[in-house]
């Protein structure tokens, strides 16, 4: 099983951590079963009016035991569960990136709570196993001491226990179809605020942001309802397992009470049967030990999910000396692309048109393997891309984005974003071929304002992605939609940039717009999943159809 | 100011809170505790006399005293109930003020222009963790209170001499432990703020991973992350550490007081105390104090910071105008609404104050739709300005397109008008009077707001009393039949995630075209729609009474309008089409490049149909 495979893995890198945490809660274990023996014997020594240091020292050195314990216990879970914790977090976070897009539709949040709150579960799970794993031996000690001392005691107080077990049974019934309907509601309020932050400027506009609180609140008082039912039930268990647990004791020392008039025991030891009686009921750390190991063995599996993606092989090669021919053999992908053949010229520029749904992002995500295809081969310069190496890969091909995602701390570091840093040199040309120089100047700190504070609309984005695509080396560039948000003049500019400083380039150009489409010296024309035509866009234009996928012909 | 300080600061004044607004409730919380401390109570007494009774040959009393115990449990055991019920009304509607907190927080937030990302978050997060963790602490605490209180009282009834020796170790127990909770408070506050650090950071990975992989950037952001993941581990063993401690003053609080009991014991004998008071008092420190500590230091330690942490994320992110407060917490001095904090930059014009909503006033009649006189826009103080005393009237009925470079400002001027943003200098009117009244105008922007619900309520909500006639028109006048059809008429739920985005904007445009407000603007409204839907948008504003503002995204646009107001940063020329040709070399270039299409293009050359002329192939030379 995925989950507890990765419980187990996570579990070695606990090590010696993990060992400690074990032998210190033995010993917390053999102290709570053993003390009350101890002092037993202490007492009846006081009784007897004997010397009562030396009942002491047991005493004594079963308190220096169990500080000690009680440190490492801390110490060792802390740490295996820190250990184990950030063994798993490094493997999730390389899988997601080495998974790449294709992760499928696991969306950006989810895979985050995964990374932190999963993975913290799964690290925590071997901890919690070991806790509560060694803390089912605490009421088997204390049951053989109760023999030891008198099993008729013994006896009254096993008889009583299969009662506990209903109860905390019942209980756990109770709470969990609780706490479904209450996450549930808690849900939707959070997908409403989330929608009405989404719609920040229209509610702002309209005036009508005390009624959207209101909306988003409008589940609040069901919330209520089911976290009083909540209560309800704890108070209700808690109730009864008091009165049961105290029932047993009493019974135990009823019982131990006529041994103790009959002389078969001494006061001491009945003592020590409350204490032992105690510790056989006191189920409780033992139930919510297992019920923390059923949580973290859930959020191990959780996070496991995200293991399931497969991670795309790389071959060895290095890229062959040529032109950046592309080339499209009888590629099939997710059921838009059925047989497709294309070839792009090395060092030219090709457009891909086509209506809405018709595989252009796909094709561009081929291109440079964001995607593998069902069947088929893309190659670059006659070698399928699967052989190639990922440095030599992801060296090749430069990408742009309609929605570029921006990484590093500064404008600068974004625009160079990649293996290794552009040099700020490189950044500047090629933030001023994508238009992106004079924007980027006027931002509060220039090139080194930091992302998140500067203040961008979808066009400067794209023209940030754009440039982050030119500072990238590589003989083929892949244009996905980039230059949409762009107005029609700055998208002139970049274009001729595009035909001049990196007209040496193989670029796919994915476009929307005919003008793209015309500066562009062949367009591919996408069509039922194949290329309906290649051609120049003056020549297709005579075609209504070739028309009709720039919506030019109106209604 | 010491962490630990801020940390029972917040959580004395949480409880404050609590006590005043719901006395009631907390007092029932004392009294059921109380009751429920009964058993630990009798428990030493009765323990006592019953080894005495057996002793003694007098069983019957023995039993008798323990039916006393048990009958105390019974009494504890009902306390449950009430207990956890008193427990439920501080707790729940205290869970429904930081909900109430948090969602209008970040709404008043984001109408300011600051996109608050992690209101979610903190939404389905830290409010649980509050209320988990305050329910917790009180429950520790009352238990601590009442079981201490109990297990003294009876030691004190029983062999009071023993409280020389129980008292001691005790207290310097808890006198250790609340010294160890500034550190503690310390690191649990780093540790959650790098959680939240680490869940952003790898979101943002996520959200990104095709952009990382496309660049093969996936080293690097793996190093990225793994030093935060690293950072948190180091936390978590310093964090391990403390436990360690935290488990010594447990020890010592928890066992002095039984070995000082033990060894005080003989002194106890000789002073005529029998077999049961030492296994009473006994009792009581074990059955008693013990556990009593054991749950206030695993208690406090663990769900006091967690609270105090999650409150002080919660009070940070909290709404920062002073009447959205609910009045369950107080305004705490949070760094956040700082006076001397320059406005966040966001894409969004943001305006520099609040939007103020300007008294309610009809529109004067006889009055411009809009006038601008003098206005001047900038983020800040010291930021470029965005837009420099402009000049502009748009006259009522008018239909005005404004175009220019992305990023000029033309966003920021349709917030303008709207009175979503204040200006820096100069004057804005709407029909005569302060703008902001959504009765006068309504704003469409870029970026369509719908909400999961029925199509009827989206379409209705600037117009709540229209009828399914007037929601018909809206509906074929701006194209959005099929989506109507799709969702099986008007009463059709939507799920807003499962919208195209033009179908997003197309819902927006027929909530706009229903809307009484006698002036549409639409900021960029279309940009998701193809240039014919566009055209029959536009098309269908301009027929409907009122006056339209479009802040075009195609330049197609301006050919539609009767007036164009073209924005290049450095000046603002308006005009009509053919003026603007003459006159505004920006307007020439943007236009130009539209026109200079090869021969033999479609449409109509005379421009009646300008739509089918958008973005036709351009020459780049």
């Amino acid at each position: 099983m995925k989950r507890d495979s990765l419980v187990l893995r996570a579990a070695r890198r606990g090590g010696g951590w993990a060992a400690v945490l074990a032998l210190a809660r033995l010993a917390d274990v053999a102290v709570s079963v053993l003390f009350p023996l101890a002092l037993a014997h202490a007492i009846d020594t006081v009784l007897a009016g004997r010397d009562v240091l030396p009942a002491l020292l047991p005493c004594a050195a079963l308190f220096a035991l169990s500080a000690a314990a009680g440190a490492l216990l801390e110490l060792g879970a802390g740490s295996a569960a820190a250990r184990a914790t950030a063994w798993v977090r490094h493997l999730l976070v390389g899988r997601l990136l080495a998974a790449g897009p294709a992760r499928g539709a696991l969306p950006a949040g989810e895979a985050a709570s995964r990374i932190t709150a999963g993975a913290a579960d799964a690290g925590t799970a071997p901890v919690a196993a070991i806790q509560s794993g060694i803390a089912l031996l605490q009421p088997v000690g204390a049951m053989v001491a109760l023999i030891v001392i008198d099993w008729r005691v013994a006896l009254g107080l096993a008889l009583g226990l299969p009662v506990i077990a209903v109860l905390l049974r019942a209980f756990v019934r109770d709470v969990s179809g609780s706490v479904r309907r209450y996450m549930t509601v808690q849900g939707t309020i959070a997908a409403r605020l989330g929608e009405a932050l989404g719609g920040a400027r229209t509610i702002a506009a309209a005036g009508t942001s005390a009624r959207e609180a209101d909306r988003v609140l409008t589940a609040l008082p069901e919330l209520r309802d089911h976290g009083h039912a909540l209560w309800r039930a704890q108070g209700g268990m808690g109730g009864r397992g008091l009165v049961v647990g105290l029932l047993l004791q009493v019974c135990a020392l009823a019982v131990a009470g006529f041994q103790l008039a009959a002389g078969r025991i001494t006061p001491g030891e009945l003592v020590a049967v409350a204490q032992y009686a105690g510790l056989v009921v006191g189920l409780g750390p033992i139930v919510s030990g297992l019920l923390r190991l059923a949580r973290a063995r859930a959020g191990a599996g959780w996070a496991a999910e995200l293991l399931a993606a497969p991670v795309p092989e790389h071959g060895t090669r290095d890229a062959p000396p040529g032109p950046g021919r592309l080339e499209f053999r009888g590629v099939r992908s997710g059921g838009v692309l059925d047989g497709l053949d294309l070839v792009v010229p090395g060092g030219r520029s090709v457009a891909v048109v086509g209506r809405s749904g018709a595989g252009k992002s796909l094709l561009a995500a081929l291109a440079g393997r964001l995607a593998d295809p069902d069947a088929g081969e893309v190659l670059l310069d006659g070698v399928p891309l699967p052989e190639l190496s990922r440095p030599a890969l992801r060296r090749e091909v430069g990408y742009a984005f309609d929605r570029p995602a921006l990484f590093g701390a500064t404008v600068r570091d974004a625009i160079g974003f990649g293996p290794e840093p552009a040099t700020p040199a490189r950044v500047l040309a090629a933030a001023s071929a994508a238009r992106a120089d004079d924007f980027v100047r006027r931002l509060p700190a220039g090139y080194a304002t930091p992302v998140t504070d500067a203040p961008m609309s979808g066009g400067e984005l794209q023209r940030l992605g754009l440039a982050r695509a030119f500072a990238h080396p590589g003989r083929l560039l892949v244009l996905d939609d980039a230059t949409s948000s762009l107005d029609t003049a700055t998208e002139l500019q970049v274009a001729q940039a595009l035909a001049g400083e990196f007209g040496d380039r193989t670029r796919l150009i994915i476009a929307h717009r005919a003008g793209t489409a015309a500066r562009a010296d062949l367009v591919a024309w996408l069509d039922g999943g194949r290329i309906r035509a290649l051609g120049r866009h003056a020549d297709l234009w005579a075609d209504p159809g070739y028309r009709d996928v720039f919506g030019a012909d109106g209604r | 100011m010491s962490a630990r300080g801020a940390v029972l600061r917040r959580l004395y004044r949480t409880f404050a809170d609590t006590a005043r607004q719901r006395p009631g409730a907390v007092l029932r919380l004392a009294l059921w505790s109380a009751v429920g401390a009964a058993p630990t109570f009798v428990f030493g007494h009765a323990v006592a006399r019953a080894v005495d009774g057996f002793l003694a040959g007098r069983p019957a009393a023995a039993c008798g005293w323990l039916g006393v115990l048990l009958l105390a449990g019974v009494a504890g055991a009902l306390a449950f109930r009430p207990l956890y019920a008193a427990l439920a009304a501080i707790v729940e509607p205290f869970r429904d003020d930081l909900v109430e907190r948090v969602v209008r927080g970040a709404l008043a937030r984001s109408l300011t222009g600051r996109p608050d990302t992690g209101a979610v978050a903190r939404l389905t997060h830290q409010v649980e963790i509050a209320r988990d963790s305050y329910a917790g602490l009180l429950m520790v605490a009352r238990g601590f209170l009442f079981s201490t209180a109990g297990a003294l009282l009876g030691l004190l009834t029983l062999a009071p001499a023993m409280l020389l020796f129980v008292l001691p170790p005790l207290l310097l127990a808890l006198v250790l432990f609340a010294a160890l909770l500034a550190l503690l408070a310390a690191r649990q506050r780093a540790l959650l703020l790098g959680e939240e650090r680490l869940a952003e950071r790898t979101a943002a990975v996520a959200e990104g991973v095709r952009d990382a992989v496309a660049c093969g950037g996936e080293e690097r952001l793996r190093a990225e992350v793994g030093e935060v993941v690293d950072e948190q581990a180091a936390l978590a063993r310093s964090m391990a550490r403390l436990g360690a401690l935290r488990a010594l003053i447990l020890a010592l609080g928890g066992w002095g007081p039984l070995l000082l009991v033990l060894a005080a014991a003989p002194w106890l004998v000789e002073r005529g105390a029998g077999p049961g008071t030492v296994a009473g008092a006994l009792t009581y420190v074990m059955h008693g104090l013990r556990p009593a500590l054991n749950t206030l230091v695993q208690g406090v330690g663990g769900g006091g910071l967690r609270l105090a942490v999650a409150l002080e994320r919660i009070a940070e992110s909290g709404p920062p105008p002073a009447p959205a407060l609910p009045p369950a917490l107080p305004p705490t001095p949070s760094p956040t609404p700082s006076p001397t904090q320059p406005p966040a930059l966001s894409p969004a014009p943001s305006p520099a104050l609040p939007p103020t909503r300007p008294p309610t006033a009809d529109p004067i009649p006889g009055r411009p739709a809009v006038e601008l006189c003098g206005v001047t826009f900038s983020y800040g103080p010291r930021a470029r300005a965005v837009l420099k005393d402009l000049d502009l009237v748009v006259p009522e009925g008018d239909h005005l397109a404004v175009v220019g470079p992305s990023g000029i400002g033309k966003s920021t001027l349709a917030a303008l008008v709207a009175g979503t943003a204040v200006p820096s200098a100069g004057r804005v009117l709407v029909h005569g009077r302060p703008p902001g009244d959504p009765r006068h105008r309504v704003l469409i922007p870029q970026q369509a707001y719908v909400f999961g619900g029925s199509l009827h309520d989206n379409l209705g909500y600037l117009a709540p009393g229209a009828d399914s006639a007037a929601m018909a028109r809206a509906v074929d006048a701006v194209g959005l039949a099929a989506l109507v059809k799709r969702l099986g008429g008007l009463g059709g739920m939507m799920d807003p995630g499962a919208l195209s985005a033009g179908e997003a904007q197309l819902v927006a445009l027929a909530r706009a075209f229903l809307s009484p407000a006698p002036l549409v603007v639409l900021d960029e409204a279309t940009c998701h729609l193809d240039p014919a839907a566009e055209a029959r948008v536009e098309r269908a504003f301009a027929a409907r009474p009122g006056t339209l503002v479009v802040i075009a995204h195609r330049i197609s646009s301006a050919l539609r309008a009767r007036r164009v107001l073209v924005l290049d940063g450095s000046a603002a020329v308006s005009g009509g089409h053919e003026e603007l040709l003459a006159g505004s070399p920006l307007y020439r270039d943007l236009v130009g490049h539209w026109r200079s299409e090869p021969a033999g293009g479609l449409g109509d050359p005379d421009g009646v149909d300008p739509v089918a002329r958008t973005d036709l192939p351009v020459d780049p030379r």
